[in-house]
């Protein structure tokens, strides 16, 4: 280890207030350190003409399991379906140095961590999914005590090495199994009787009494569906007040006005924001081109099957807690519907008044690829690029689109936030996505010039733990990437309900379902291992 | 982990019970709760403990000379060949990288069965399912073209159809013979069909869709009718089973599963991947962004399902060397015995290798076997990782370890 010195770049530290002074940035023993501007260090870098970032954070990428592989299969060697290694190499290239998988279904954790600890450089983690489960419909229909479904929350949490607690489509996946083809939030699952709204409460209860620092993330009902508005807004009064992130809500932000009855409602869902402070938002912003569509949402999933593109599709119903959903998917400039989803996405970003609370995602590879962050940054920050682009789309998008009217740029600082400080603070990574002293050594660099994309596609230096790992937009290095999870506290009682299940909790022998941390440091190629102890909150 | 408790999972098929016991009797392993016969042969072919001797051309060599012989030959082969690829998560991640570095051509021995399926998924999809989820709800399971317990001795009772709670009210054998020993409770009628699997799958595919068709098979057309009456319907097809044309079979299968989910809930489930095929084709996909029967090179690594069959190659001379990995059963050696050759295999293997006359141009490594002498993780045919525990210490290295050494010992 050494230290070393940035020397004269225009830092952008929101966490710190610093936005845009012109500072040195020294990093010792793989964090950011104070010293004085005279003393000595082992190597001193010329960063004048450059602006300087913590590294970035994704918070919702699909970069590791069952699915992601799938998607491999299906569409090998697509830039939206990169290898392990190119995603720790790519993300790394543009100055990202963590990186979240947010579906990691409870049975398929191995092979979620596996895959991970095969993506170099960048650390990781993953959410694990709760509210299809059989055993917690089961619990909610019995009208079980918070405090058991907490524990047994607690107990997946701990067995799978997540670092947090996602629900995708509540019960709705469940209930696919049983052939219900919809599921609204006040509608009932046709076996469990249970409803999206209990499910939410009860998990974004149980997160928040174990002390989790991300809150439930949630892909909600009704995904793609015109008029999903209504149950998104659902959603977040379902959280009665409690913290929930609600992910890719470009996809959830529909109305059913116009001639095609498919609407923007990027408006609604703002001030909706604005009025619930325990919410925060990702886009998944909708990007042109190929990709491939991988989500646990079965039933969505299957309803969109005849919009592959190419025509095909892989879809599972997963051991008793999950599903699965792989649909090639392109997204075209001349569909009205694209074109409408890709305003949205921009709307959200531009309307919503708080960065802290919005986070910088294509739901990778979803909405598009994440190699594609730099062309949405572009996007984001020039409003001439951005008219240019609209002016191509479907004329009727072109010409309504409320995007002619907001004349925003976001600013490098705001970019800082959605990309580093917010996602850092929501996931309640401490010493990640800010540059104060004792932070963790991750650093990009970028060479300052007029197009975003241009600038923000190839770092001219990465550091990882302080150590450089990209120069001019090239790996130099590829170190494994360290996982992250939360060590909960739980009633070890929990056990028994697990006893009486035999292998249901995972689809595997009870003796075999918790990954123990020697297993998970060999899943993760001998990586470091970061455990963030939750301190329980009292309900 | 101590023989006698039942924290052990078979390694031996890829339905990867875990819930027998293994005892010690007699100095021999033996499962408990299971008379399974596949597992059986697993356990014998790995009885003796002799001294794990590793060779070169025959004649023996510790293992470092072992090891630094066969690097200094790797290094020397212009196109090689890693074929076998009978290991674990650890040994084939460990492979992939030896296999980076030399620029090898990687297939598995079961590649065949393997690259169908594949073909199948990639042209047009398909709707699976688990054995949780079968155990849960599947209430018609059609096995087509396959018993399915012939060479997955435990699969009706991972299914739960022992179970008096089983949801399962039929059990279908389509194509196949039903084996003599049949789950109680259930009708498990045999429809003969007109011997040719494709055909009747086309004819099924038809009366699933559209109801009626004409000069239909009535067997068949009744099974349609029970398929959409099912609330959940399984169909259950062996990738070895396969007839030719096997893609084709199985893209049909899939077209009446899609069928079906228009109106009711059916799903596929495949049997294969066994002996560390699954875990293979799956980490070789997400290390190197393609399947098996790739050409790894480090710039631009080279897919084909055709001309990367392992065995073609063999048998076309195509390649220069084969290191052959092979962790479970000592008689799997090589098809090939007059190429040069590494041989990582369990300490059986090496006699075999030797009575068989394969020696010479050989380098023999012993290794351990996952799920016996040495812990580990393979993939279930259903897509789920499961750990393994080591039965038992014979202090032998895992391929990992084995191929992690070549790889620093290649000049
Ligand atoms: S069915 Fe397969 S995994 Fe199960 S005991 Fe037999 S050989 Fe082992």
């Amino acid at each position: 280890m050494s230290t070393r010195r940035l020397r004269g770049g225009r830092v952008f530290d929101p966490a710190n207030g610093i936005a845009g002074e012109v500072r040195d940035v020294v990093m010792r023993d793989g964090r950011i350190a104070e010293l004085d501007p005279r003393a000595a260090v082992d190597e001193e870098i010329d960063a004048s003409g450059c602006i300087v970032l913590a590294g970035g954070i994704d918070l919702h990428s699909h970069i590791g399991g069952g699915k992601v592989n799938l998607a491999r299969l299906l569409l090998p060697r697509h830039q939206c379906t990169p290898s392990a290694l190119a995603t720790g190499r790519h993300y790394a290239e543009m100055g990202y140095t963590s990186v979240f998988e947010p579906a990691m279904a409870a049975s398929d954790a191995r092979q979620a961590h596996l895959q991970m600890g095969d993506v170099p450089i960048v650390d990781h983690g993953a959410y694990v999914m709760l509210g299809n489960d059989e055993t917690l419909l089961e619990l909610l229909a019995q009208g079980a005590d918070p405090q058991l479904v907490r524990d047994y929350v607690g107990w997946v949490v701990h067995a799978t090495k997540a670092l947090g607690v996602k629900v995708v489509n509540p019960a709705g996946i469940s209930a696919f199994k049983f052939n219900q083809r919809k599921l609204d939030v006040d509608e009932a699952h046709v076996h469990w009787g249970v409803t999206p709204r209990q499910v939410i409460r009860a998990l974004a209860r149980a997160v928040h009494d174990l002390g989790l620092a991300h809150p439930l993330h949630i892909h909600c009902s009704n995904l793609g569906v015109a008029g999903n508005i209504a149950s998104t807004l659902a959603t977040m009064d379902a959280l009665e007040g409690l913290p929930g992130h609600l992910t890719h809500v470009q996809f959830h932000s529909y109305g059913t006005e116009g001639p095609h009855k498919f609407s923007s409602a990027a408006l609604e869902l703002a001030e909706a924001l604005d009025a619930h402070p325990n919410c925060s938002i990702d886009i998944g912003q909708v990007l042109f081109g190929q990709t491939v569509t991988a989500s646990a949402d079965t039933m969505r999933q299957y309803a969109n099957v005849d919009f592959a593109s190419p025509h095909k599709a892989v879809l599972a119903d997963l051991d008793g807690d999950s599903g699965c959903g792989v649909l090639p998917f392109r997204y075209r400039e001349q569909s009205y519907v694209n074109a409408l989803q890709w305003s949205i996405g921009l709307e959200l970003f531009l309307q919503v008044r708080d960065p802290w609370r919005v986070v910088l995602t294509t739901d990778h590879p979803n909405g598009a690829p994440f190699t594609s962050y730099p062309h949405l940054m572009r996007l984001l920050m020039n409003k001439p690029f951005r008219d240019e682009q609209l002016a191509r789309l479907h004329p009727e998008v072109a010409e309504q689109s409320a995007l002619k009217h907001i004349t925003r740029e976001l600013s490098l600082e705001e970019i800082a936030t959605m990309t580093r400080a917010a996602p850092a603070r929501l996931l309640g990574l401490r010493d990640r996505g800010h540059l104060g002293p004792g932070a963790a050594a991750d650093v990009a660099v970028y060479r300052e010039q007029g197009n975003a994309e241009v600038m923000f596609a190839h770092a001219a230096w990465v550091y990882k733990d302080g150590e450089p790992v990209v120069r001019d937009g090239e790996v130099r290095a590829s170190p494994v990437g360290a996982t992250h999870f939360a060590e909960v506290q739980f009633d070890a009682g929990v056990q028994r309900l697990l006893d009486a299940r035999g292998d249901a909790p995972l689809g595997l022998h009870r003796h075999h379902a918790v990954i123990g941390r020697d297993e998970l440091c060999a899943c993760c190629n001998g990586g470091r291992l970061f455990a963030w102890a939750c301190e329980p909150r009292s309900p | 982990m101590r023989v006698g408790s039942v924290e052990w999972t078979c390694p031996f098929c890829s339905l990867l019970c875990d819930g027998f016991a293994l005892a010690s009797r007699e100095g021999a392993l033996v499962l408990d709760g299971s008379d399974c016969p596949r597992a059986r042969a697993g356990l014998v072919a790995h009885q003796s403990r002799g001294q794990p001797e590793a060779f070169v051309d025959g004649a023996v060599a510790s293992l470092e000379a072992g090891l630094a012989e066969a690097a200094r030959r790797l290094a020397q082969w212009r196109q090689p060949l890693f074929g076998g690829l009978g290991t674990d998560l650890a040994g084939v991640r460990a492979l992939f990288r030896l296999a980076l570095r030399t620029g090898a051509i990687c297939d598995h021995a079961d590649g065949e069965a393997l690259a169908a399926g594949l073909r199948a998924l990639q042209d047009r999809g398909q709707f699976h399912t688990t054995l949780a989820e079968i155990r849960a709800r599947a209430d018609l399971l059609v096995c087509v073209g396959t018993d399915a317990v012939t060479h997955y001795p435990e699969f009706f009772r991972r299914c739960g159809l022992d179970r008096d709670d089983t949801p399962c009210r039929r059990l279908v054998f389509l194509g196949a013979e039903p084996p003599t020993q049949l789950p109680a409770h259930m009708e498990t009628p045999r429809i003969a069909g007109s011997g040719d699997l494709l055909a009747d799958l086309q004819q099924l595919a038809t009366l699933v869709g559209a109801a009626t068709c004409r000069h239909a098979d009535q067997e068949l057309a009744g099974l349609a009718q029970a398929l959409r009456a099912a609330r959940y319907a399984v169909l259950v097809w062996e990738a070895a089973a396969l007839p030719r044309q096997g893609a084709l079979a199985v893209e049909m299968l899939h077209r009446i599963v899609m069928l079906l989910n228009r109106e009711t809930r059916a799903a596929s489930f495949a049997l294969g991947g066994s002996d560390g095929a699954a875990t293979a084709q799956q980490a070789f996909t997400w290390l190197s962004g393609l399947p098996l029967r790739t050409r790894l090179q480090a710039a631009d690594p080279e897919h084909d399902p055709v001309r990367f069959a392992g065995e073609r190659l063999l048998a076309d001379g195509a390649v220069d060397g084969l290191l052959w990995t092979w962790s479970w059963t000592p008689e799997r050696l090589p098809s090939v015995a007059d190429l040069p050759r590494v041989v990582l295999g369990p300490p059986g293997m090496g006699p075999r290798l030797r009575q068989a006359g394969a020696a010479r141009d050989c380098v023999f490594l012993p290794v351990a076997t996952p799920g016996l002498n040495a812990a580990g993780h393979l993939f279930r045919t259903d897509g789920t990782v499961v750990p393994l525990v080591a039965a038992r210490d014979d202090a032998l290295p895992g391929v990992d370890r084995v191929a992690a050494s070549l790889l620093e010992a290649l000049p």
